[in-house]
């Protein structure tokens, strides 16, 4: 038995620590992008070279122009002013574009990543968590990252170009002045280190609260009946304030440290712009060489520019801390190990025959806790196979084997003679019908959900098959018949029903070997009787297994297994076991016994 | 209620806070042109003047007005991301209840991916417009507001000049925000629909697997994610039509100034003194100008949120407590269904239903799939209303009673079994959070799930996966068993709880059953003859209508359906009566080898038989 390991009030361990090897990967998601960086670099570039000119000009005007009362001058200056200002525009607008094509599909390609690993991952993996801490990494953490990965990166990088630009002029200038004025970096730098572990963990802290938050949000919403039923509400909404509680305070402590950041930008900077100025005015009046008065002034000017692209970067850093909270996760799905995968030389399984044979098959789903000790058959072309035993002897474990959803501990499994080890596992997969105990129905028509095992039948062939397994005539009564839009998990159909139209998808794959787990436990017996009349008829020599509690299911079977404490401990068929007088015919005549009493 | 009343509700509480909120981001909007002002002065005075004494005052105030602005505004902008974290927890609150008071309907329409979106991606939008858009506005209009009336206080004829691009701004404004709002909703319809498929393929992995349909799904995904960045596109395509227009109007502001003031200071009608100062307030004109796209972007998009939120909890449930229900601590369980009928839309699920159930009674009800057991049980939970006639519980009409009340006097195994993420001991507890272990403990001996739980790993403190992922068929029926028994109700519904239960742990839970029955209605929906036929009464139901009803012996008397089904099920039982009392010698006296060869041979004289 796989057991869960998580819950909705339970944060996630991270497994890997967030390292640079995460930044790196990040950035071969942007690489194929770099033409396109490049070019918005470029024309940002140009576009603050324009902007650079217009104050020019502005200067011409002001010292020139009006001084002479040139009017014609004013107006031909102001006509190429317009001119650059309809330039910068354009570049905007093409600006935007870039970016956001650039954004929207890095994160679809994160997003294509993360959906197709999540797609090759075990049972197991989704058996160990509640399935809204899935979900919320492939779409809302995904989503988190695109400003960062469009906007962000390209004004930092922007950004970094104008201050190596900038630092540049202030040392064409004075260097002595342009080293006081950069005395504030390592200031700077002293107060991002000292918050940065604690925002670290403070936006960690936040994407857990936050998936838990979810993860009980969508466990509300899909066991609503139960919880009406149980008139838990109260309760529920305790339990949500709690976590969404939770979650507000893990917030607004990140929020805290991310916006100390900013103050400290400001005033580092205004503490540089006194220093220049004492020093400078000092030197100025010692008669220091290379300082003027001119020099002053435009150092004073740019110290204002030399912090603005620092802010910016560090506005990225910050928003970069929160990204990697959400990053990491995606990176720690995506790094997921496959265990159970092809082969590097798998081939393709040729069509089954349906011959399947187990031979000492050991299984466990944790390390200590076997599962299945030692279990050997073989399932004979055209053979049905029924597994009966008690709850938890490891019946579903050994079908669950045969589909390889699981690799064997020990032992080999062959179907026709093939390793299943030694095959692709879709090709393998293909070939089978499976009943799962939970009959999952998507949203969607009712032929939709049919069809979901052969997308190639025509309407006819869904049609056939649910005339098969009798679902043919309650679905007609519904008030769209086929085309009926059902809820994800069938709300609207009662069990029964909705174990019947898995099982009409499961016809309609033309499974070479039918698996049943429990899958008509609750259908009435009558539907059951003609369902197997038309069942036998259609799978005339093909070998099947069945699972099931009701034992005049499976009494017709070409042979029983009794199944416990994962071996095999009677094998026969049904007149064989009973003569047999052990577990078998306690079991089957255990149904009779209530009858005794009246 | 409008979607914003909506919205503003929750805000009001904040009413304040957003104010001195505001007045702070006034202040320390005003401080904001101390700096540079007072770095014009020591350009001018001090370093081109001369002027030193006064240095050190100068950078005094410049220090002193950064710290205070700076402090303030980091208190404002926490001060709005506590009002913005406040007014979201209240709204979470308020769609929380809203879903858990929805009937079956809403959610037989709505998907949980979209359900999810409501309460995930809606929300941030939101959070983000009370967080920073509504200070940013605020703001960026303040600056414009002073810059503009410095200006005219400087010169009204230069101001008059540069007014002239307000209202083509507005015009601007209003026509981007027109045309990006459609752009936004879908947006959100699909955020909602990726989420919906990527919820579905995470619930329904195993079957995705099964069928080897890994390669359909990520076709099936990639429409959609194509779609969602589709939209994302098509809205980007809206704003860069719109955005790079701000930045022009504000920029042109640049050369109005320069061409009006000029013309101005040439013709005598201005100083060139006031013409510098009032180039010096520029960026106070240009910096909310080019805001002002962005920010009618978010504006947007949080109408948009809060619309999508509003229009999905804004439906009353169909069914909610009536005006003076009537609420009671326990029921007796008298159960009268008369003539109830119940259809959806066109379809008609249960005709003409008739029956009385006394308190203590056990009720079997048997039929084909989908002929209305369920639903019949259902309309008693009134979790869905009849369309005709009436149900009573003590004689009161459930449509009359408390809501809470009656459902807390229900103890309900439903046939799909949903199991929490959650330890095996808080999902039997979960109808009695406050319970004791000991009663925990009792009801999964009765639900016969005591054994395999204490066999589980860390037992009853076992996390079990989202819907019981990890147990089999039996053992969740079993559990779901001991939490409807837990609650000690007054009317118990087991709907088909033992079918995935082998018939000797069905029996020991029948008689555990039988021996707490005394006090409590019970129905039992069940396929198996077994699981019914002690019941008192025993309903047959078939296409919405019961065909039969009595006892066992009755209804085998009638030789009608329910003795066909006991046919098929039993048909063999005279055949094996030797067999089986064989069966009970064994089982009684194990040591005395002597009797299986008896036993052996009439075995399989009827094995042969049925065979």
């Amino acid at each position: 038995m796989k057991l869960a390991r998580n819950k909705y009030d339970i944060d996630e361990t991270l497994q890997s620590e967030f390292n640079f090897s995460h930044l790196k990967r990040l950035g071969s998601y942007i690489k194929p992008y770099r033409k396109d960086i490049f070019i918005t670099i470029l024309l940002l570039t140009i576009s603050s070279g324009l902007g650079m000119l217009a104050p020019r000009i502005l200067m011409v005007i002001m010292d020139d122009y009006i001084p002479n009362g040139n009017i014609k001058a004013i107006a031909v200056v102001s006509i190429l002013l317009l001119l650059i200002y309809f330039i910068v525009s354009v570049i905007m607008k093409m600006k935007i574009t870039l970016t956001a094509r650039m954004g929207q599909n890095i994160i679809h390609q994160i997003r294509s990543d993360i959906f197709g690993h999540l797609q090759k991952l075990p049972f197991s993996y989704y058996d160990d968590k509640p399935h809204g801490k899935i979900q919320v990494r492939v779409v809302n953490y995904v989503n988190s990252l695109s400003d960062l990965l469009s906007n962000g990166i390209v004004n930092t990088v922007t950004e970094l170009f104008s201050l190596v630009f900038i630092v540049a002029f202030m040392l064409s200038i004075n260097v002595r002045l342009t080293l006081v004025c950069l005395t504030g970096l390592p200031l700077l730098m002293a107060v991002i280190f000292t918050i940065k572990k604690k925002q670290r963990v403070a936006w960690q802290r936040m994407s857990n609260k936050q998936s838990n938050l979810n993860a009980y949000i969508a466990e509300s919403i899909n066991g609503i009946r139960v919880t009406q039923s149980f008139t838990r509400e109260q309760e529920n909404i305790e339990i949500f304030n709690t976590l969404s509680n939770d979650y507000r305070s893990a917030w607004m402590r990140a929020v805290k440290l991310n916006f100390l950041l900013w103050p400290a930008i400001n005033n580092i900077s205004t503490w540089t712009m006194a220093a220049v100025l004492f020093l400078g005015i000092t030197w100025l009046d010692g008669g220091l060489e290379g300082i003027t008065i001119g020099v002053l002034v435009a150092m004073t000017g740019y110290i204002g520019r030399f912090w603005q692209p620092i802010t910016t970067m560090a506005n990225f850093y910050n928003s970069l801390l929160n990204a990697v909270s959400y990053l990491e996760r995606i990176f720690e799905t995506i790094d997921e190990p496959v265990l159970v995968k092809d082969a590097p030389d798998a081939i393709e399984m040729p069509p089954i025959v349906g011959e399947v044979k187990f031979k000492d098959v050991t299984f466990s789903y944790e390390d200590d806790v076997p599962v299945l000790n030692g279990i050997s058959f073989t399932a004979k072309v055209g053979d049905t196979i029924a597994i009966v035993g008690p709850t938890g002897a490891g019946k579903t474990t050994i079908i669950n084997l045969i589909s390889r959803f699981y690799n064997l501990d020990s032992g080999e499994l062959t179907i026709d003679g093939i390793d299943i080890n030694k095959v692709k596992i879709a090709s393998l997969r293909k070939q089978m019908g499976v009943m799962l105990q939970d009959s999952f129905i998507f949203s969607g028509t009712i032929m939709d959900n049919i069809r979901y095992g052969n997308m190639e039948a025509t309407d006819e062939q869904v049609i056939e098959a649910a005339k098969t397994v009798r679902a043919h005539d309650f679905i007609v009564n519904l008030e769209n018949g086929y085309e009926t839009e059902v809820n994800e998990r069938g709300t609207r159909l009662s069990v029964g029903q909705r174990q019947l139209i898995s099982f009409a998808r499961a016809l309609l794959a033309d499974p070479k070997i039918l698996i049943l787990d429990e899958a008509t436990s609750s259908i009435d017996t009558e539907t059951e009787i003609l369902l197997q009349e038309g069942l036998s008829r259609l799978l005339k020599g093909r070998t099947s297994f069945i699972i099931a509690h009701r034992l005049s299911t499976i009494k017709n079977s070409t042979c029983i297994m009794y199944v416990d404490k994962g071996l095999i401990q009677e094998m026969g068929n049904h007149e064989e076991l009973l003569a047999k007088k052990g577990y078998y015919y306690e079991l089957y005549m255990s149904q009779y016994k209530f009858l005794e009493k009246s | 209620m409008t979607a914003m009343q909506w919205f503003y509700s929750f805000l009001k509480k904040y009413r304040n806070r957003i104010i001195i909120g505001l007045v702070v981001a006034t202040i320390t909007c005003t401080l904001a042109i101390v700096n540079p002002y007072i770095a014009g002065i020591i350009v001018d005075d001090v370093i081109r003047g001369g002027n030193r004494e006064i240095l050190p005052k100068l950078v005094v105030i410049m220090l002193v007005a950064t710290l205070i602005r700076t402090v303030a505004r980091y208190w404002f902008t926490i001060s709005f991301e506590k009002v913005s974290q406040g007014v979201l927890f209240s709204m979470r609150d308020y769609v929380y209840r809203k879903f858990l008071g929805q009937d079956f309907s809403f959610y037989n329409k709505n998907r949980t991916g979209d359900l999810m979106s409501r309460q995930t991606g809606d929300m941030e939008a939101i959070r983000h417009f009370v967080a920073w858009v509504i200070y940013n506005v605020y703001e960026s209009a303040l600056l414009f507001s002073i810059a503009l009336t410095m200006i005219f206080v400087a010169d009204f004829r230069l101001a008059l000049g540069m007014v002239v691009i307000l209202p083509i701004t507005a015009w601007v404004t209003m026509k981007q925000l027109k045309s990006v709002k459609p752009a936004f909703h879908n947006i959100r319809q699909h955020f909602s629909s990726l989420n919906t498929l990527v919820q579905e393929n995470v619930s329904g992995n195993r079957v995705v697997k099964a069928f080897a349909k890994e390669d359909y799904e990520i076709e099936k995904f990639d429409v959609e994610n194509d779609g969602y960045r589709q939209a994302e596109l098509d809205a980007a395509k809206i704003w860069r039509k719109y955005v790079p227009i701000f930045e022009f109007l504000s920029n042109v502001l640049t050369v109005v100034l320069y061409l009006v003031g000029g013309f101005m200071v040439i013709n005598n009608h201005m100083s060139m003194g006031k013409l510098v100062t009032v180039s010096g307030y520029l960026w106070m004109l240009n910096n909310p100008l080019r805001m002002a796209g962005w920010l009618a972007n978010d504006y947007q998009r949080f109408v948009t949120s809060v619309e999508k939120i509003y229009s999905t909890i804004n439906i009353e449930p169909s069914i909610k407590d009536p005006d003076n229900a009537i609420a009671k601590k326990r029921f007796n369980g008298d159960i009268v269904f008369s003539h109830v009928s119940y259809r959806v839309e066109e379809e008609e699920i249960l005709k003409d239903i008739n029956f009385h159930v006394k308190p203590g009674q056990t009720v079997g009800i048997i039929g084909a799939t989908g002929s209305g057991k369920s639903t019949l049980m259902n309309l008693l939970c009134r979790f869905y209303d009849v369309t005709e006639g009436e149900i009573k519980v003590d004689g009161v009409n459930v449509k009359k009673l408390d809501l809470f009340s009656l459902r807390d006097n229900i103890g309900m195994a439903m046939q799909d079994v949903f199991l929490f993420s959650d330890t095996i001991e808080g999902n039997i507890a979960y109808g009695r959070p406050d319970c004791s272990f000991e009663q925990v403990m009792e009801a999964a001996k009765v639900a016969n799930a005591h054994d395999f739980i204490l066999q589980m790993p860390d037992g009853y403190d076992t996390i079990i996966g989202e819907r019981g992922v990890g147990l089999s068929g039996g053992q969740k029926q079993r559990i779901s068993l001991a939490r409807a028994l837990l609650k000690n109700p007054s009317i118990i519904i087991l709907d088909d709880t033992t079918s995935a239960v082998d018939m000797e742990t069905e029996t020991l839970i029948q008689n555990e059953l039988n021996s707490i029955n005394a006090n409590h209605t019970v129905f039992i929906i069940a396929h198996r003859i077994s699981s019914i036929k002690e019941a008192d009464q025993i309903l047959v139901v078939d296409e919405g209508r019961i065909v039969e009803s009595g006892n066992h012996e009755e209804l085998l008397a009638k030789k009608g359906y329910y003795h066909t089904v006991f046919h098929h099920q039993y048909g063999d039982f005279d055949q094996i009566k030797t067999g089986l009392k064989e069966f009970n010698y064994i089982r009684n006296s194990k040591t005395e080898e002597t009797s299986y060869s008896g036993g052996h041979t009439s075995i399989r004289d009827w094995g042969n038989e049925i065979g």
